[in-house]
């Protein structure tokens, strides 16, 4: 049985591994600030919550602190993106690309910086 | 199979460390501020997932506890700060 967990540690562990580097990449790489926010969510959830799946699987005694931290990341992935990228649309960072549907439907207006350099790319 | 796991680990743990290296690189050159408030965020991400493998590669529990009080109260700081950049006023 030991040896099973410890195979799926294994597993979990590369997996886990493998999505923060895809995550840091996409954070180096790529053009702007709400792109690159997709790329760290990433890196917050997968990479957090396989790693965890192993240290459940591995570590035999934390099993239910394992799972609250699991469902904790679950939850607080997707939110600190959300409040990182209105703030980054609030403070008028312009979006590099075609569509900018927040902008179209004028529902959060990115006043201030946008309005000085006037320059917040049409859809 | 133990031999296999804690190579994984430890190899694991030297590419977080070189991931760490670079979002630290990467904050350093920011463009904007928003950047570095997303590689702050990255390397709170990060340490948790040392935290993790640590408490798998020393078998015990205790770092797995360390790791949630981290998570509970570091996004706290994360979404303080955005608000902070969105609004000029964090209340």
């Amino acid at each position: 049985m030991t040896t099973f967990l410890q195979i799926v540690a294994i597993v979990a562990v590369i997996a886990g591994t493998f999505f923060s580097l895809v995550g840091v990449v996409g954070y180096v790489r790529l053009p702007d600030v709400y792109t690159r926010l997709h790329a760290t969510g990433k890196v917050g959830v997968f990479g957090g919550v396989l790693l965890l799946a192993a240290a459940v699987s591995g570590t035999s005694l934390s099993i239910g602190k394992g799972l609250v931290l699991i469902a904790l990341l679950l939850i607080i992935g997707p939110v600190t993106s959300h409040a990182i990228a209105s703030a980054a649309y609030r403070v008028g960072i312009p979006m590099v690309g075609q569509r900018n549907d927040l902008q179209r439907d004028g529902a959060l207006a990115g006043q201030r910086l946008a309005g000085e350099q006037g320059q917040v790319q049409d859809g | 199979m133990e031999a296999i796991l804690t190579a994984v680990l430890y190899g694991s743990l030297l590419l977080h460390i070189g991931m760490i290296a670079v979002t630290m690189w990467r904050v350093w050159r920011g463009e904007n501020v928003i950047d570095r408030l997303i590689g702050a965020d990255l390397l709170s991400t990060f340490t948790l997932a040392i935290l993790v493998l640590i408490a798998l590669i020393s078998q015990q529990s205790i770092y797995i506890d360390v790791a949630l009080g981290l998570v509970a109260l570091g996004f706290v700081g994360t979404i303080a700060l955005s608000k902070y950049l969105a609004d000029e006023q964090m209340f």
